[in-house]
């Protein structure tokens, strides 16, 4: 028999007759697709944007020096002097916030004339030497002439606009003397850009470079950084793509299910056709087609509403990278053809892949069964014992892979055993399924009345569809917990972490642009004129810088080891006293790291590090390590004595104030504000910092949240529709319940009973996997993705809220389907079939 | 006054009859056999008369009431309180048991004692033993009986069966038309059965002939000599 006949009486007939049904399929399959497009392209956004913030201007580059602290001037002489013709291209790099926007801007000094390229106005180059010039990139919208204020590390001031720059995006450009004042960088640069001549070979310029620069420079081919960046991120993004393709998975399942149900249907007609001659191949290709098909609609309509949700996406995952890890503006979203194409090549993959199980069973359906009216069983094929003990293997396994140590840093073994529970779990449920519903049945029977007994009897008794329905929305569930129980650990653990870390009364910092790489500077003596007031006992002042360690970025930090002495509560990890570790800290070489450097480097106590630090190389031992939570780029931190030995630069990044005891937070928040009037300083007391981390921490968060809620939302359609073709399929049976005396109402209230059971089932399989998956979450895959250790806690509340919201989901998913059962007539539907 | 009513009851499908002004008595305990050729309206009877459907023109009575005229809440409780039904596919809830499915009315009406009357009328039709069985683990004779007992549980006032015997052996089928005649006998429940066979038109109080829709005559073989 020709195959078209067979796909279009097999397939397409039905997929028109429930048009609703195939076009939640269709919606299933498009959000699935859609998320994992949305977070591939965000994330790609969003890690491609740095490259477009300090590095416009780039040019081409070929190599760049840069140091801790700042490269000397002497370096670009001694390189100027060097008898090859490179051409040098000196720069300061920073940030700055447009007063008017609070934009946060790059703000450069580069030379004016060699490499901006910028026509001096009719005064000559003596123009750009005036300070308060300024050139914009193009994309900064001024023209010149306007007037901006500009605010940079604590001090603010109105600049005018000189000129306009191609290629500069939307970054504000100085020449190299007067950012150097403003920055307060000495003689120092921050980067030297080198272009060399073709004549060698890139490996022998890059050693005729490093022998003429001095020790503690930092000799890097040009995107090295890039590189270093993208290497940083990779965990971040890692664990987002992962969460996206929750969606997909969950979807699979309701495809799996959709199709499942489809063949146990066609079951008789599929027998017909082949008594009547199609092959196998011929049966197995229409089912395939039909998934197929669903997956290409789905896929095509997915990579649209991708490309929507990631603007969305883009925002927040922008604000975590910008938070956590690297100074960023958004890259714009660019949705390439090759990328459209393998949004839809998922779609209909995952689809194909899904229902090959089933195809697979109905092309072995033999052309005897067109004779085997009558018997429904649907569950000849449950194996359900066997998949326990099968699913009970997958568990142990899982169990083996997580104590596996991560591969390439990336905690591939703890993917592998989230998929393994996760398949061990599914092969495990329709053993509960039916055990639980069987037992149910008559309890439910008696509290609930008969209408509770039929659901639960009808869903024991059509095992199959159950169990994967049951699945599909437990797998969501268990995610929900599990990424709920792992974020709800974590804020708790943060929380209590900074009741002990945070223990002065007022924090500053300058009003400059902050983030995780970006270390702007107050004033050298702020610390002085604050130890002045009566009410304040202590200063500590901590200073930043952005290093570079083992090709990935971190901070080097110090800070007053003996004020930190005085005051620190916390416990080292090693259980060591804080008095005690930073008592050995002042005039030794001796740091310690946090958490995440640690595990990020291997770095363990009594390690020694080699920072070139202040032009030399100089070795440091790593005497404690310590809890934290602030950032995954992880810590170094030395007393301050040592820091300015080696970088005797004075100015802070971040002032802590300690008040005397008894003293008025207010009056002392009062006083420090107007010791330091006419400074841009943020003075933040202690429980406003606190604020501020959570709302960060909350923010940080808010992404993995969404992508839950997808998955969830993809799981409750698919009860939707599989209850819709439950009550189709089972037509003759409410109508007979009609005959039998059976109210419309009674009718209504088995098939939410019905969808309240299948989400008590689900919700008891997903919470009890999800709190395997979370100890997976916060032991094995955060730990080796980010290196913090995160003690565990049940956020009761939360947990709470989303079941019961994802529970009455599920209920009303059923009033559609409900509501057809009740309008079906009973003399129509009863000798159907 | 008789249990059921035809009132020049007229029913039509797209424009063609089903019926076409049927008018018939039946009366308490009566046993009536409903004959015919296929598609002359029988089923389209044994539904109007239950209440499951409703005349086109004409009125039905059923204990006293017009159906067409009530509601649906009140259909239901007719349904409940007064009316059987026995399918010639014998349509028993698959994922119940036996017993289950003959409590399966009392439970839906809310009636107190379910399972003591369900094993009582398992009891009439000799279906006690079989009480925890599943229905695939019954033949189509026992399954017959079951529907019976079903139908029988809440002492209804008219049985209404459509082809009992159709998808049974001969010899089967006559086990289950002397079932029901005891029933009705004993209980004083009134029959109202559609039937092809012939030994059933034997064993009836009252045969009615319907063709086309109409009745083409009625006929009262038991109350001959
Ligand atoms: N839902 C319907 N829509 C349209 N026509 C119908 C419908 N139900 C029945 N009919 C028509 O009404 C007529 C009577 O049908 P009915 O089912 O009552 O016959 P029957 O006597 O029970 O036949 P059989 O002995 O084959 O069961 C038939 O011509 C049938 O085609
Ligand atoms: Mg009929």
């Amino acid at each position: 028999m020709a195959y078209q006949k067979i796909f279009y009486r097999l397939i397409l007939r039905p997929l028109w007759r429930e048009r609703l049904r195939s076009a939640l399929m269709v919606a299933t399959v498009a959000l699935g697709v859609a998320v994992v497009l949305a977070i591939e392209l965000a994330g790609e956004a969003a890690a491609g944007s740095f490259r477009s913030s300090v590095e416009t201007l780039a040019g081409s580059g070929d190599f760049e020096v840069t140091a801790t602290g700042g490269v000397p001037a002497e370096v670009l002489a001694r390189l100027v002097l060097l008898p090859h013709a490179f051409k040098l291209r000196p720069r300061i790099e920073d940030y700055a916030v447009i007063a008017a926007s609070n934009r946060v801007v790059p703000f450069l000094g580069v030379d004016m004339l060699a490499d901006a390229g910028a026509n001096p106005g009719n005064s000559g180059a003596d123009e750009f030497q005036r300070g308060g010039s300024i050139w914009v990139g193009k994309d900064a919208g001024w023209k010149p002439g306007s007037r901006v204020r500009l605010t940079v590390n604590d001090g603010s001031a109105d600049y005018t606009v000189r000129g306009v720059i191609e290629g500069a995006g939307e970054a504000i450009i100085t020449d190299l003397a007067p950012a150097a004042r403003l920055l307060g960088r000495g003689s120092n640069l921050d980067r030297i850009l080198i272009d060399v001549p073709p004549s060698r070979p890139a490996d022998q310029w890059e050693s005729i470079l490093r022998a003429a620069l001095p020790d503690g420079m930092t000799l890097a081919p040009r995107g090295a950084r890039t590189e270093e960046n993208r290497r940083m991120l990779a965990a971040f993004r890692w664990n987002l793509r992962v969460l996206s393709y929750i969606a997909l998975l969950v979807g699979a399942f309701l495809i799996y299910n959709t199709i499942s149900v489809s063949v146990v249907r066609r079951r008789e007609e599929i027998g017909v056709l082949r008594a009547l001659g199609a092959t196998r191949l011929s049966v197995l290709g229409a089912f395939l087609s039909e998934a197929a098909c669903l997956g290409l609609a789905g896929g095509i309509a997915g990579v649209a509403l991708g490309r929507v949700m990631a603007t969305a996406c883009l925002r927040l995952v922008a604000a975590t990278v910008d938070s956590l890890y690297v100074s960023s503006t958004p890259a714009p979203i660019a949705l390439t053809w090759a990328v459209a194409v393998a949004g839809i090549a998922i779609g209909v993959l995952v689809s194909v892949v899904s229902a090959l199980p089933p195809a697979l069973e109905a092309s072995r359906v033999v052309p005897v069964e067109a004779m085997a009216r009558g018997r429904r069983d649907h569950d000849v094929h449950m194996h359900r014992w066997r998949d326990l003990a099968l699913g009970a293997a997958l568990a142990v396994a899982a169990g083996l892979a997580s104590r596996q140590p991560p591969v390439a840093g990336k905690p591939l073994f703890g993917y592998l055993a989230v998929l393994l529970l996760i398949g061990g779990a599914v092969l495990a449920t329709p053993a509960l399924v039916s055990v639980l519903s069987r037992a149910t049945a008559t309890a439910a029977g008696r509290i609930f009345g008969v209408e509770a007994m039929l659901a639960s009897r009808s869903l024991a008794g059509s095992l199959r569809r159950t169990a994967v329905l049951v699945g599909a929305l437990s797998t969501a569930i268990a995610m929900l917990s599990a990424v709920g129980i792992m974020v709800g650990s974590f804020r708790q653990t943060v929380l209590l972490w900074m009741e002990d870390r945070l223990r002065a009364d007022l924090y500053l910092r300058p009003a400059g642009p902050a983030g995780a790489d970006r270390h702007p500077t107050l004033a050298p003596g702020t610390a002085a004129r604050l130890q002045r007031i009566p009410e304040v006992a202590a200063v500590d002042q901590f200073r930043a810088y952005e290093i570079s360690y083992n090709g990935l970025p971190a901070t080097l930090g110090g800070s007053d080891a003996r004020i930190a002495g005085r005051y620190g509560q916390r416990p080292f990890l090693s259980g060591a006293r804080p008095a005690d570790v930073f008592a050995q800290l002042p005039g030794r070489d001796h740091v310690i790291v946090s958490e995440p450097f640690a595990n990020k480097h291997g770095v363990k106590r009594g390690d020694t590090l080699e920072l070139p630090l202040g032009g030399r190389r100089i070795h440091f031992r790593v005497i404690e390590i310590y809890g934290d939570y602030s950032n995954e780029r992880g810590y170094i931190i030395m007393d301050r004595g040592t820091l300015l030995k080696y970088l005797p630069d004075p100015s802070p990044s971040n002032v802590a104030v300690y008040l005397r005891p008894g003293a008025n937070l207010e009056q002392g928040r009062r006083a420090v504000e107007n010791a330091l009037a006419g400074r841009k300083v943020m003075v933040f007391t202690n429980r406003s910092l606190r604020k501020e981390a959570i709302r960060i921490f909350d923010r940080t968060f808010a992404i993995t949240y969404a992508l839950e809620a997808v998955a969830v939302f993809v799981a409750i359609m698919g009860v939707a529709g599989a209850l819709l073709a439950l009550v189709i399929d089972r037509r003759r049976e409410f109508g007979l319940l009609r005959f039998l005396g059976a109210s419309t109402g009674q009718i209504r209230r088995i098939i939410l009973f019905e969808a309240g059971l299948l989400g008590l089932l689900a919700e008891i399989a997903g919470v009890a996997l999800g709190y395997l998956l979370s100890l997976l979450l916060i032991y094995v895959i955060n730990r080796q993705s980010f290196g913090w250790t995160i003690e565990f806690h049940w956020p009761v509340t939360v947990l709470l809220s989303a079941l019961s919201i994802v529970y009455a989901a599920t209920v009303l998913a059923a009033l559609y389907p409900s509501q057809v059962a009740t309008q079906l007539v009973p003399i129509e539907v009863i000798h159907e079939d | 006054m008789a249990l059921l009513r035809f009132n020049h009851v007229s029913k039509l499908y797209s424009g063609a009859p089903a019926l076409d002004d049927v008018s018939l008595d039946v009366e308490r305990g009566q046993f009536v056999v409903l004959v015919g050729r296929s598609g002359c309206g029988k089923s389209t009877l044994l539904n109007v008369a239950g209440a499951m459907d409703f005349p086109t023109s004409g009125e039905v009575v059923l204990d006293g009431v017009v159906t067409s005229s009530l509601s649906e809440t009140a259909l239901t409780l007719l349904r409940r309180g007064t009316v059987g039904f026995v399918f010639q596919s014998f349509q028993l809830l698959p994922s119940l048991s036996v017993l289950e499915n003959v409590e399966l009315p009392l439970l839906l009406a809310r009636r107190p004692r379910a399972s003591e009357t369900a094993l009582d009328r398992l009891r009439q039709v000799e279906m006690e033993d079989y009480g925890a069985r599943m229905p695939y683990q019954l033949s189509g004779g026992q399954m017959q009986r079951v529907a019976i007992a079903r139908a029988l549980v809440h002492s209804p006032a008219l049985l209404l069966a459509d082809e009992p015997t159709g998808n049974l052996d001969s010899t089967t089928g006559d086990v289950i038309l002397k079932l029901l005649q005891n029933i009705a006998r004993k209980q004083q429940t009134t029959i109202l059965m559609a039937t092809h066979s012939v030994e059933a038109a034997e064993i009836a109080d009252v045969v009615v002939r319907l063709r086309d829709g109409r009745v083409q005559e009625v006929l009262e073989p038991a109350s001959g000599p």
